[in-house]
């Protein structure tokens, strides 16, 4: 039991306390950047590891989230971190309409119903822009944006990333903690099968609504936590195509446990960061990109993080 | 009046820069021109640029590295090399975060020059001002780069440029009503088109925008929507490529007669003429920010002749080319005046803000930066017609009127130029 | 008069979403792969097209150039790298091709920079005019390509031998094994098949909507969306999804406020027709088609 827990504890004491300063000011804003997005690849593996369920649309809903934190933060006085708190609650109810064709569906069909919102959402990104520090419903002005305000104790970067891992971190254990009780009893009997679940007396509905409000509620927080950290937000960084490159490092990553999320947002953030640091042309990091994406696909049906644990594990006996 | 006057000016300009440089035109002529290769310590200087779809805005950084290998050739600063280091920020904005950081905190750069990026100005900003460094930019099209207090740009941007093409047609080609054509992106389309449609307003004449997804596929649509707004002029407020596409679609409905076709500068690059074909010839105008690729003069052979003997095969020869050779030229000039033992970051921004009436013929009026909370030197531009995949100058010299410049006209007043 | 001006322009545009939604379907019914690289195959196709002709080759010869370029990426994934993932769940197939479709982006990114280019079709010069709009000829033969795509390809299903391999494949790929049919080469087939029309799609997409590479590679979502129409399965359906989608979103552009969000219509009737398709099935328990 205790063996279990040393591993996330080592690596989150680690990270919180010496990693931000070994760090120089580049490292510090891409690795906030992966840690941030590991949360919404958490999301898409609570969904696809528990009930099997495909979600294409997480980077969406990690833009919608953006989009109510910045709209709170230019629009109100709400301290900071109230903000991601909503901005999770916000996107975790647009999550649970999502769930309303998912409880018919699962496979490819489910996915291309997130594909299709997930490009809806691209589309209306496009068209209503984010807050900048406008006037009315949509904050939007024609203008350079404003300032946001920052929470009080993280103005800076490196207390900026402390900060986001404090919060990824508490919603990772959320995360345990569901699998370990009701709730990841019931998805666990409802991927089995959803006659004798109900049979069981769980109540299959709620439970597949649930697991999709948990996923939408840490996107909506990766969202915000990210507003925080770009400051702004751009259209052009929730694309349709994104949200399917998330999901596909999500399943490279692992999607059995935490270390595989944390992977995949080092996937998504960090390794495009060191190929562009050493020089490594856009293009010809693309292809290289691509090239591992399916290699681990192919070669790895648990994941990288499945792998490693199991290598831990053999370690130490 | 004005265009003799600015004759006149460009008549100086030409003068000094031919005293300046009294080298041959094949001959680059940069910094000290002393024929020494600088072997001090480095001057550490950042430049970031977006070359990713949907556009190649390296000219800027190409022009800059070209000129700053030939001063380093050439003398250094008082001995000095210059350092260059660009980054990419591929039109994503938190890779433009990333690389900023970079550059200004961890490597520390004493400024940033020949920047061609888009979004790293809307989200760097804030960083600039905060860290006390300055950009002296080359390709800007959103309104952070003209309204910042560390960001000054030698390019126009889509608004004085898409102004003066205004301008052009409401007093040449009897324009009354124009749709600005433009992406709906907030600090770029979005601003510059409430602007034209302002400037339309103030000669009691009539606007509208157009504004597109950038990822939209069916232009055929956006061309209908002009078409069923009933507008006599089109004002393509885009990048090249799309523009193109836009301009296709008319070819194919014909609509070359049925509109007045103006555009600002991005569609003055060296391969639109192989795209365009002849059907344009005579019917499209283009307002242009900087000097004619093939100006007589000095400084744009210059900036042939440092492309010619220091750039890289590939490097782009554009606007922003001519742009970032202009910023990087003002910024070696700004540091010559420095003690070369004292130049840091403090030092050198006191000196960027000091620059006051830089002469180059590739501007029509006079360079300045100034202590301001925003800056738009180069307003003043050119007008080509495309004919025969060639183009031609149908308006020298002219200045904009906008509302817009009325805290700009303040500071010249204040710096005593442009009077 | 306005309308017919929009419809007829709609028209143009939602073939194409249809060509592309067929030639997913083509491949999706035979192999089970849904081609998210398809885009970035008709992208490489539309490029090399363009290089041909930059060679001063007659036009014929880069039109077919494209088909066949096409045609042998989308092989060469098919053989070489599909397999590997033959028994893993169709979303894992279907999220794979995006490592190829990312691969083939690149290379279009090291071959060809960032450049003002244009594909002229000898076709582009003739058109008739139709309710005020001008057709050109190469709207007319993508129009007429995805109708004879469609007719085409049901009727080869239907009527030929390996047609009738194909359709045994995408009922049951372990029915069809055991029966004897040489999967290996039907699939090649219908990944040839597919990719040829990727090829020309995007012929016909860089000639008339532009020669982008990053364009025409996310044209996939919006072809997605037609195919989506048509079940993954129909292509009747998907052509008419196809040009539905096209019509709604070209008419949408009359109506202000709407026409910035008229490219949402290839995702809201996507999802309203999977919606529909799912009308009569058990609310609790759910299935996999």
């Amino acid at each position: 039991m205790t063996r279990q827990f040393a591993l996330p504890i080592t690596v989150f004491v680690f990270s919180l306390l010496a990693l931000p300063l070994l760090l120089s000011a580049l490292w510090v804003k891409v690795v906030t950047s992966a840690v941030i997005f590991s949360l919404a690849a958490a999301g898409i593996s609570v969904l696809f590891a528990q009930l099997g369920l495909i979600n294409l649309a997480q980077v969406a809903l990690i833009g919608l989230g953006g989009w109510v934190a910045l709209r709170l933060n230019y629009g109100t006085a709400i301290p900071f971190t109230v903000i991601v708190f909503m901005a999770g609650t916000t996107t975790a109810l647009i999550g649970a309409i999502l769930a309303l064709p998912a409880l018919r569906m699962r496979g490819l069909y489910l996915a291309l119903v997130t594909l299709m919102a997930a490009g809806a959402f691209q589309i209306l990104f496009n068209a209503f822009q984010f807050p900048n520090g406008g006037s009315g419903f949509w904050g939007v002005a024609q203008q350079s944006a404003a300032e946001i305000r920052l929470p009080l104790l993280a103005n800076s970067d490196v207390a900026y990333l402390r900060y986001t891992i404090v919060i990824v971190a508490l919603c990772f254990c959320l995360v345990a903690m569901h699998r370990i009780t009701a709730p990841g009893r019931a998805w666990a009997m409802i991927r089995q099968s959803e006659a004798n679940a109900m049979a069981a007396g769980v109540n299959v509905t709620f439970y597949k609504i649930w697991a999709f409000v948990l996923s939408g509620f840490m996107a909506g927080v990766a969202g915000g936590l990210l507003s925080g950290a770009l400051g702004q937000l751009d259209a052009r960084s929730f694309l349709a195509a994104d949200g399917i490159l998330l999901f596909a490092l999500a399943v490279v990553g692992g999607v059995y446990s935490w270390l595989g999320a944390l992977i995949a947002g080092l996937l998504f953030k960090l390794l495009p960061a060191v190929f562009n640091n050493i020089g490594l042309s856009a293009d010809l990091a693309m292809v290289l990109f691509g090239a591992a994406l399916l290699h681990a696909i192919i070669t790895a049906p648990r994941g990288i993080a499945g792998q490693l644990l199991v290598a831990f594990s053999r370690k130490s006996p | 009046m004005r265009f003799s006057a600015n004759s006149f000016v460009a008549a100086i300009a030409y003068c000094f820069a031919s005293l300046a440089m009294p080298a041959l035109a094949d001959d680059p002529s940069c910094g000290l021109g002393t024929e020494v290769m600088a072997t001090g310590e480095p001057i550490k200087v950042g430049g970031i640029n977006g070359n990713a779809p949907p556009g190649d805005f390296s000219g800027g950084t190409d022009a800059a590295a070209a000129y700053f290998s030939c001063v380093n050739a050439q003398g250094g600063v008082n001995g000095r090399p210059i350092e260059y280091i660009v980054e990419n920020d591929q039109w994503n904005p938190e890779l433009a975060g990333q690389v900023a950081t970079k550059l200004v905190k961890d490597e520390g750069v004493v400024a940033l020059v020949g920047n061609g990026s888009v979004v790293s100005m809307a989200v760097n900003a804030d960083l600039y001002r905060d860290e006390g460094v300055m950009v002296m930019a080359s390709g800007c099209a959103i309104s952070e780069c003209y309204e910042s207090s560390n960001i000054v740009s030698s390019n126009q941007g889509p608004l004085p440029s898409g102004i003066g093409a205004l301008t052009y047609a409401v007093e040449e080609l009897g324009s009354e009503y124009a749709a600005c054509i433009g992406f709906n992106i907030p600090n770029n389309g979005g601003w510059a088109c409430d602007w034209m449609n302002k400037f339309m307003e103030s000669k009691g004449l009539k606007g509208t925008s157009i504004l597109m997804d950038p990822t939209a596929v069916d232009l055929n649509s956006v061309y209908l929507q002009a078409l069923a707004e009933g507008v006599d002029t089109i004002l393509l407020m885009l990048p090249a490529a799309p523009a193109i596409g836009l301009l296709k679609v008319a070819e194919e409905q014909g609509g070359r007669d049925l509109f007045k076709w103006v555009s600002p500068t991005p569609l003055y690059d060296p391969g639109v003429a192989e795209v365009l074909g002849d059907y344009w010839n005579d019917n499209l105008y283009i307002n242009i920010e900087l000097a004619p690729f093939g100006s007589e003069g000095a400084d744009n052979k210059n900036w042939v002749a440092v492309m010619d003997a220091y750039g890289q095969d590939g490097d782009r020869r554009d606007t922003f080319s001519q742009s970032g050779y202009v910023s990087a030229r003002f910024f070696v000039e700004a540091l010559l005046k420095l003690d070369p033992n004292a130049i840091d970051r403090a030092a050198v921004t006191k000196a960027i803000q000091g620059i006051s009436n830089a002469e180059s013929d590739l501007l029509c009026k006079p360079y300045y930066v100034g202590d301001a909370d925003r800056h738009m030197p180069n307003h003043a531009g050119r007008m080509v017609a495309y004919s025969g995949g060639a183009f031609n100058i149908v308006r020298d010299c002219y200045d904009i009127e906008s509302s817009y410049l009325d805290p700009i006209r303040q500071q010249e007043a204040a710096l005593g130029i442009n009077q | 008069m306005v309308y017919g001006l929009f419809f007829v322009s709609g028209l143009a545009v939602g073939s194409l979403y249809a060509l592309g939604g067929i030639g997913l379907v083509i491949l999706r019914n035979s192999t089970g792969v849904l081609n998210f690289s398809y885009g970035a195959i008709a992208a490489a196709s539309a490029m090399f097209a363009w290089q041909v002709t930059e060679w001063g080759l007659p036009g014929i010869v880069s039109w077919l150039s494209a088909v066949l370029v096409g045609a042998a990426l989308s092989i060469f994934y098919g053989r070489f790298v599909a397999p590997a993932l033959a028994w893993r769940e169709p979303a894992v197939k279907a999220v794979a091709t995006l490592g190829y479709m990312l691969i083939l982006l690149g290379l279009i990114g090291l071959i060809w920079d960032d450049a003002l280019r244009k594909i002229a079709l000898p076709s582009d010069k003739i058109g008739v005019s139709l309710f005020g709009v001008r057709v050109t000829l190469t709207r007319i033969i993508a129009f007429a390509v995805s109708i004879g795509a469609v007719v085409g390809m049901v009727q080869y299903l239907r009527r030929s031998h390996t047609g009738l391999n194909m359709r045994a494949l995408a009922d049951n790929r372990d029915h069809a094994a055991l029966l004897g049919i040489a999967i290996v080469k039907t699939e090649t087939l219908a990944w040839g098949i597919s990719g040829a029309l990727a090829g020309f799609t995007g012929l016909i997409f860089g000639s008339l909507v532009r020669l982008e590479p990053t364009v025409i590679t996310f044209m996939v979502i919006p072809a997605t969306a037609a195919a989506i129409c048509g079940r993954l399965r129909s292509l009747p359906m998907t052509l008419a999804g196809g040009l539905f989608i096209g019509v709604v979103e070209s008419m949408l552009t009359l109506y202000r406020p709407g026409a910035s969000l008229r490219t949402m219509a290839p995702f809201v009737i996507a999802a309203l027709v999977i919606l529909w398709m799912q009308r009569d099935q058990q609310l609790t328990f759910a299935t996999d088609s």
